[in-house]
């Protein structure tokens, strides 16, 4: 298993205990069947291309990956050491799922591929990053996604 | 926030408490290790099941908060029985910038072949954040070990020099560990890197020596992202 309890201390408690937002709002909004969505990734790993420079700590940018980036040369450059790059390593999919998105894409289970997915800092307070939001939204809209699949680390 | 701006978005998480207060419109806890939210490297299978799972939270109607829990423990969470280690040098403890060098200069001989396989293995390595290749890393680290500041680009500071080059010294050794039969699991690349090789032990000089700096950026960077919480030496 690979549960909260299997988190080694001190991170454990550092994890549990992590401050959250809290937002008053609950917007829900829906769209039409998957089979008709256009959908985007927005991953808080802070990739970078190899030779672009890392986000820096508490960053609120986001980085603009093109749906065609080459994923050898995708590198995660979030703050944190306290979560395991072994699988990453192995492959990209497992923090981002670009391949597998593309495969739902090709056989129809989801409409299509958004041109651009996004990368922000996980570990940056979210309250800091409304510009962010509204350039990712404002891209968006622009290439009419209508399906967002958010990633952690 | 994107919702609140129009667009429908589902969120995958790997720590459930985190979910519960956040409450996102639709979220979908995956309980695997932090740093694997689709689960299981190289398991297209295993990965498609939890991406149609969180998509499929998209078509539901019943909001404004919708958490599922994914059912199924990652296949590979468990030790690899019999893995055996990319090399096993004697540990050393060098007593001067040019003897570390020289001694992580002799581990990174020894793991190459291993890291080659595993860079033929995967298609790519994930070295690249310090803007160096290997073979200045030991020269590199002797100069901050003999209370240099060096600052090589793309980083702006000496502290996040060193900072990117401890990851990417961390990846080499990961890479290499990974390279034949099946991986271990990431317990066992930790175990093995902080207590049995040479670039373990100079990662915890290199933060004692942060630690001792009067460079503030240094101290800070080298106190909290050199070393895991869980490998800091007692005290």
């Amino acid at each position: 298993m690979a549960r909260l309890e299997d988190i080694p201390q001190p991170t454990r408690d550092a994890v549990a205990n992590a401050a959250c937002p809290s937002f008053e709002a609950t917007p829900f909004v829906s769209g039409p069947p998957l089979a008709e969505r256009r959908v985007a990734i927005v991953s808080s790993a802070a990739l970078i291309r190899r030779n672009d420079t890392p986000f820096s700590f508490g960053s609120a940018e986001v980085r603009l990956l093109p749906v065609d980036v080459p994923l050898g040369d995708l590198l995660v450059s979030h703050v944190s050491i306290n979560f395991d790059r072994s699988g990453y390593q192995r492959d990209i999919n497992t923090v981002c799922p670009i391949e597998r998105l593309r495969e739902l894409a090709a056989q129809g289970i989801v409409g299509s591929v958004a041109a651009t997915h996004y990368t922000v800092m996980g570990s940056t307070d979210p309250s800091t990053m409304e510009g962010s939001a509204d350039q990712i939204s404002g891209q968006l809209r622009q290439e009419r996604v209508d399906a967002v699949l958010l990633t952690p680390v | 926030m994107l919702e609140a701006r129009g667009t429908p978005a589902v969120a995958i998480g790997l720590v459930r408490p985190q979910m519960e207060r956040t409450r996102p419109p639709r979220g979908l806890w995956t309980p695997f290790q932090l740093g694997r939210p689709l689960g299981e490297p190289g398991d297209a299978e295993f990965q498609r099941r939890v991406l149609m799972q969180a998509l499929g939270l998209l078509e539901r109607r019943d909001g404004p908060v919708i958490l599922e829990d994914f059912p199924d423990d990652p296949p590979n969470w468990w030790d690899t029985p019999g893995w055996r280690p990319p090399s096993s040098l004697a540990i050393e403890t060098p007593d001067s910038p040019a003897g570390w060098a020289a001694a992580l200069e002799r581990e990174m001989t020894a793991l190459h072949p291993a890291w080659q396989r595993a860079c033929a293995r995967y298609g790519r390595t994930t070295i690249g954040l310090s803007g160096q290749a290997p073979e200045l890393w030991p020269a590199c680290i002797a100069q901050f070990l003999a209370g240099e500041l060096p600052t090589v680009a793309p980083h702006e500071t000496a502290a996040l020099t060193l900072r990117f080059l401890c990851d990417d010294i961390k990846a080499m050794y990961s890479e290499a560990a990974q390279a034949d039969g099946r991986p271990p699991s990431s317990r066992q690349i930790d175990a093995w890197f902080w207590s049995a090789t040479i670039a373990g032990r100079l990662l915890i000089a290199l933060r004692s020596m942060a630690l001792q700096s009067e460079n503030n950026a240094l101290k800070t960077v080298g106190g909290r992202f050199f070393v895991p919480a869980p490998f800091l030496p007692p005290g």
